[in-house]
């Protein structure tokens, strides 16, 4: 026998040897049945619920449901419908239309809109009611669009603790589009709003089985007049250059720029000036946080009837890690692209920090296109650790009137407001 | 019998050697081309709905899930009272909460949304819930 290849033969053995003392070795550790179990071991599901702690997860634990119009999304509800978007789909500063969330507050909500008969009405408080049809605006309006984030009150409600009652989201009841429609102030021009109306009230085409003036009939949201929101404000026929999916406003919403997504009304059927303050059940005591800094309070100080309530109104700043997503096992050495995405309700995201460990250093990522004030911002981080072991990386993002994203959680009722630093566990691996 | 006996070393580290082949197979085995039988289920895709030119925009109905709820007294009282406005899915997403949060839920049902429970099928509800969706007794 050519003595390279004996060679070779005796370091295959020992490599064989080698691998079979490992393996006696882990079997000393762990009997042999339960080791045969973890390695790799049945396909297992995440667990159907969390609690009573935080939901460690980045998205809810629902199962993966499909819906009309959708690609596969986490279900948290089936009726009413609530979707949320899962984390991948966040790479990006446009999320699907197919990806979009869902929420609606109650179930009776339009499987078909006739647009044909469909109108929105203008009234109230106005000196001349205007009834628009589907082509009235498209064509009496100039079209506008922005891209704006959209995002539920309750988006990341499952990381609060204590926990509290309502939509258990993760972190994706949130996405951004590039929205088409009309100005709404030249909405509110045409009619003539008269002197006295103090809010501008939106309703859509959802309804529910409760009694006739409770909140489980109809959903109805206001804004103030005076509110300068509604100078950005845009009633939206048009979703990334689509009609909007049915089940995210079709065939016009209410687009509230830095407003959270409770106003945002979808499958507008009215818009009604007010002559005195909204008090139904949706605007109070519903989607009211605490009037403290951040909207943070305690349950003692609620049970103490000690905190004054105020709708919600602007996002404050997040930023969040999309990818890696921990999934995936990194060999140390290997150049990474840490992506993901930031915005603030505020206006402009100016800065987005990293940092690969608990005390670490925070270093500025690089930001990418700049969609408007109000959109998704990617950013991106080249990052290559070179020691295998566990890294917590950490986001954090700053927004142009100076808001940082704090690393306290907040605590009120609703389980609003959620906008703590976002933290990823990745493993890097020995690679030689 | 004496060969053995003068190769009794020999004939050992030979055993141990196989039985460490034996077990780095089988180790080797786990490492590639394991399937399980278990299958964490799958999902329908969906079939586009027939629309005409005309005015009617139209999307396919909405699926329903099922919801499975702790078998026991008074889920029947959930499924006939609370499904009038929605599915059990309500209950089951949010987090194991204590009876007093329940109580809590349970009455702003009646009293905030309008919901017309009889205080008995009230007490049965609650009784449910306590039994299968608090921190102590939350299992599934």
């Amino acid at each position: 026998m050519n003595k390279n290849l004996r060679h070779s033969s005796r370091r295959t053995l020992l490599k064989i040897l080698g691998t079979g003392a490992g393996a006696f070795a882990l079997e000393r550790l762990f009997p042999f049945s339960a080791h045969a179990l973890q390695m790799p071991g049945p396909a297992k599901r995440l667990p159907s619920f969390t609690g009573p702690g935080a939901n460690p997860y980045w998205n809810s634990v629902g199962q993966f449901a499909t819906f009309p119009q959708k690609a596969p999304m986490i279900m948290l509800t089936d009726r009413p419908v609530q979707l949320e978007t899962p984390r991948n789909y966040f790479l990006n500063a446009i999320t699907p239309n197919d990806a979009f969330f869902v929420r609606w507050h109650l179930e009776t909500i339009p499987n078909e809109v006739d647009l044909s008969t469909w109108r929105l009405r203008v009234e109230g408080n106005v000196n001349k009611p205007l009834t628009l049809s589907f082509p009235d605006l498209l064509r009496k309006f100039k079209a506008v669009t922005l891209a704006a984030v959209n995002q539920c009150s309750g988006n990341s409600r499952s990381r609060f603790e204590p926990r509290v009652v309502g939509g258990q989201w993760g972190n994706g009841a949130m996405g951004c589009a590039r929205w088409t429609g009309v100005h709404f102030r030249e909405l509110l021009d045409m009619v003539g709003v008269k002197s006295g109306a103090v809010q501008v009230q939106l309703q859509g085409l959802e309804r529910g089985k409760g009694p006739k003036g409770m909140p489980s009939y109809e959903f109805k949201k206001s804004l103030d007049l005076k509110d300068p929101v509604l100078d950005e404000a845009i009633l939206a026929y048009s979703m990334n250059g689509e009609p909007l999916p049915m089940l995210n406003g079709f065939p016009a919403r209410l687009i509230v720029p830095g407003y959270f997504a409770t106003y945002w009304v979808k499958s507008l059927e009215a818009i009604r000036l007010l002559d005195k303050p909204d008090e139904n059940f949706w605007m109070n005591p519903s989607y009211r946080v605490p009037d403290t800094p951040r909207g943070d309070t305690t349950p003692a100080d609620v049970a103490a009837k000690k905190v004054k309530m105020v709708p919600i109104t602007r996002m404050p700043v997040r930023s969040f890690i999309v990818s890696p997503d921990g999934d995936t096992k990194i060999p140390a050495g290997l150049p990474l692209t840490i992506r993901g995405i930031a915005f603030s309700g505020y206006g402009r995201v100016t800065k987005v920090e990293f940092s690969d460990a608990p005390r670490g250093a925070w270093r500025t990522a690089q930001l990418g296109e700049d969609l408007g004030p109000y959109a998704f911002r990617t950013w991106q981080f080249q990052w290559t650790p070179e020691r295998p072991g566990k890294y917590q990386l950490a986001v954090r993002a700053t927004d142009e009137k100076g808001n940082v994203q704090p690393d306290e959680g907040v605590w009120n009722p609703g389980g609003y407001l959620w906008n703590k630093i976002e933290r990823q566990e990745v493993t890097i691996g020995v690679a030689q | 019998m004496k060969w053995l006996r003068t190769n009794r070393r020999k004939i050992w580290t030979l055993a141990i050697a196989l039985a460490f082949v034996a077990v780095g197979a089988i180790y080797a085995d786990l490492q590639i081309g394991y399937y399980t039988s278990t299958n964490l289920g799958s999902i329908s895709q969906t079939a586009p709905v027939a629309n005409q030119a005309n005015g009617a925009y139209k999307i396919a109905a909405f699926p329903l899930y099922k919801t499975t709820l702790a078998p026991g007294p008074g889920r029947q009282d959930v499924e006939s009272y609370c499904n009038t406005c929605h599915t059990p899915s309500y209950i089951t997403m949010q987090p194991p909460l204590p009876a007093a949060k329940w109580k809590a839920e349970v009455d702003k049902m009646g009293k905030t949304y309008g919901a017309q429970i009889p205080a008995e099928s009230q007490a049965s509800i609650l009784k449910y819930l306590d039994s299968h969706y608090t921190p102590e007794t939350r299992k599934r």
